[in-house]
């Protein structure tokens, strides 16, 4: 059951990325991240999981995508320049339709939750870092991850990058300690401004207070 | 542009019809508020333009309002044959109409060129208070108008206005956070940023000329600079992790701001190049949000170091910390006003911000908005008023008020939501 929607899942993002233009080079990088982690959030044992939902979010970040090519038409010169991101893409672009080449392919990584105005862990996400430390530890080619903070809309918007970093570093603390080269990790702050939810109750506060997990190389 | 400036620089000089050595006190009667009638200029040629008229007369009005000290009316104008003459003016019905202040002018049209002139008579006394003469074509002609507002507070308050200043904000109406800049009443909207990423917190520089920010366009949340002319944007910072909430210094020689390339976010000031890091706090808390001082001396900022995001106060090589807020457990944003006596913020309680402003040893700790959720406070360059981001039942929007808290405005049209105001210097 899981192993099939997990496959359905990671198609419809496959296919939103492809509508999305992921085709085209040197574009923004992170945007087309999202996706997969969106996915591996959603295959979370706790949470139910809502296919139709789940392509709505992959149609929405491809049509987000989508708007943001335009925007980013005078930017792509300059990030043509910058050496690591024309990387990024070839693996990412090539990789994830594929499924085949080892640290994308083991991209299982879970997201990890918080509680308000807090960054320590709690022992549920201690119990997901070990299976994502295993999971990087295990990718032959030694992948790199990216560790991102995100905050709840409650609070400041610059309190909350703030915090959202120290979330995000507490978590690449942690792995570290599981034996993951620190040198393979590096961590970023969105604060508030990318709620995985949108809503203003505990529902949606609990799932925008968390760490996500990308694969930068 | 540059042209245009330097046309205005040699413009506005007042012309000397009356003398102008400190100010003239105006003062009603009792406790009444002294009332302004501001007259629509008249055309000195044939070719009127009554809707440049009307603008004119609303925008000083409106000004005027806004600023408290007087109430202000514009009025269309009167038949009046007389047009040259400067002192023959009729007072008769404008006193008995009630208004202890008059605003007259007039204005021309030279193919593009415009003049305008402005005259402040004290209608009681019939005298002339003071006038100014502008030169430009009609995209200047609110410039002029929230100009000569500036002169008329000025005249009666000895302190000049802050009209012709600008306001930059975040609004997220292309479905991205971009950065924008406006007239002080919401006019002229211009987009400054059109990256499509996240784009945060801009500041002036205090020549007005400038803005830093925060963007996420090429990954990293890095501090960047560009003039309001032109597009060109430079990396001032780029370093590893956070390069947030940007202050400029009243010199332009530094910036203040939080990096956390050190492992968490502390402050640090560089220089307006971006070179020269000086890391002014250590500690294993969040410190961020610098606001400086008038003077350049102090820095208020945000740290959690006692559990709670608090205001504090140090000086600007980052000796002698201390505490500024005291009460509420969730304080942010300071801003220093321009006098340096008040700091500005805001604070969270019961999920929703508000304004509150505080004397800079602590005391005089004031709430001055209740209404709908408020952040980012921002003060005008005269101190007189506090632009912040609101979303209420009446409207989200950027809005001003008087720094008591009276006349809250909603100076943004349409319904998006906007957010991180802040005020240019004059």
């Amino acid at each position: 059951m899981k192993k099939s929607m997990v496959a359905l899942l990671t198609g419809v993002s496959m296919a939103a990325l492809l509508a999305g233009g992921c085709a085209n080079k040197d574009v923004v990088k992170k945007e087309e991240a999202i996706v997969p982690t969106v996915a591996a959030e959603k295959v979370e044992p706790a949470k139910p999981v809502d296919t139709a939902e789940q392509a709505r979010l992959a149609e929405q970040a491809a049509l987000a995508e989508k708007a943001r090519l335009a925007a980013e038409q005078a930017e792509q010169a300059r990030l043509a320049a910058a050496k690591s991101k024309p990387a990024q893409n070839e693996v990412m672009g090539t990789n994830a339709p594929q499924g085949g080449n080892s640290a994308v392919a083991e991209n299982k990584f879970e997201t990890i939750y918080f509680d308000f105005d807090k960054s320590d862990l709690r022992q549920d996400a201690r119990d997901v870092l070990s299976k994502n430390a295993e999971a990087i530890l295990k990718s032959s080619a030694g992948a790199k991850v990216q560790i991102e903070g995100h905050c709840d809309e409650r609070g400041s918007a610059e309190y909350n990058l703030a915090l959202g970093e120290r979330r995000a570093m507490s978590v690449q603390k942690y792995l570290t300690t599981l034996s993951v080269k620190a040198e393979n990790l590096s961590v970023i702050s969105y604060g508030k401004e990318k709620p995985a939810v949108v809503g203003s109750d505990e529902a949606a506060w609990a799932k925008n207070r968390r760490a996500e997990f990308v694969i930068t190389k | 542009m540059k042209i245009i400036l330097l046309v205005l620089a040699i413009a506005i000089v007042p012309t000397l019809l009356y003398a102008q050595s400190g100010y003239i006190e105006v003062t009603a009667p009792g406790n009444r508020q002294l009332k302004l009638a501001v007259d629509s200029p008249r055309s000195l040629d044939a070719t009127a333009t009554p809707e440049i008229a009307k603008l004119v007369s609303e925008l000083i009005a409106n000004d005027m309002n806004m600023s408290g000290t007087v109430t202000a009316e514009s009025r269309l104008q009167r038949p009046d044959g007389n047009l040259l003459s400067l002192v023959d003016v009729d007072f008769v019905p404008w006193l008995s109409a009630g208004f202890d202040l008059l605003v007259r002018g007039e204005y021309n049209f030279k193919g593009e060129q415009l003049t305008i002139e402005f005259r402040l008579f004290d209608v009681i006394s019939r005298k002339l208070i003071t006038s100014m003469r502008y030169l430009g074509t009609a995209k200047d002609v609110r410039r002029f108008s929230h100009s000569f507002a500036d002169e008329i507070l000025r005249v009666i308050t000895g302190e000049k206005g802050a009209f012709t200043t600008k306001i930059a904000y975040v609004s997220i109406q292309t479905g991205n956070k971009e950065i924008y800049a406006m007239d002080w009443d919401g006019n002229n909207p211009l987009p400054l940023t059109k990256n499509g990423a996240i784009n945060l917190n801009p500041d002036f520089s205090p020549d007005g000329r400038e803005i830093i920010f925060t963007s996420y366009k090429r990954g990293n949340p890095d501090l960047y600079r560009r003039s309001l002319s032109n597009t060109a944007e430079v990396a001032l910072s780029n370093r590893t992790g956070l390069n947030i909430t940007g202050n400029w210094s009243p010199d332009g020689s530094k910036i203040a701001l939080a990096l956390s390339k050190d492992g968490d976010a502390e402050i640090y000031t560089i220089d307006k190049d971006g070179s020269h890091p000086v890391r002014l706090t250590v500690n294993p808390a969040l410190d961020l949000y610098p606001a400086w001082s008038p003077d350049g001396k102090r820095l208020a900022f945000v740290s959690d170091r006692l559990g709670k995001p608090q205001i504090f106060i140090m000086n600007a090589d980052g000796g002698d910390v201390r505490r500024l807020t005291t009460s509420g457990n969730y304080n942010v944003n300071p801003r220093w006003s321009p006098k340096g006596d008040k700091i500005a913020y805001s604070r969270m309680s019961d999920g929703g911000f508000n304004i509150f402003t505080v004397a800079t040893d602590g005391s005089l700790d004031t709430q001055i908005t209740v209404d709908g959720n408020n952040e980012n406070p921002s003060w005008s360059a005269d101190g007189r008023f506090i632009c912040f981001s609101s979303k209420r039942s009446s409207g989200n929007g950027i809005y001003v008020m008087r720094a008591d808290g009276s006349g809250q405005t909603r100076v943004t049209e349409g319904k998006g939501t906007y957010y991180q105001p802040v005020w240019s210097a004059r």
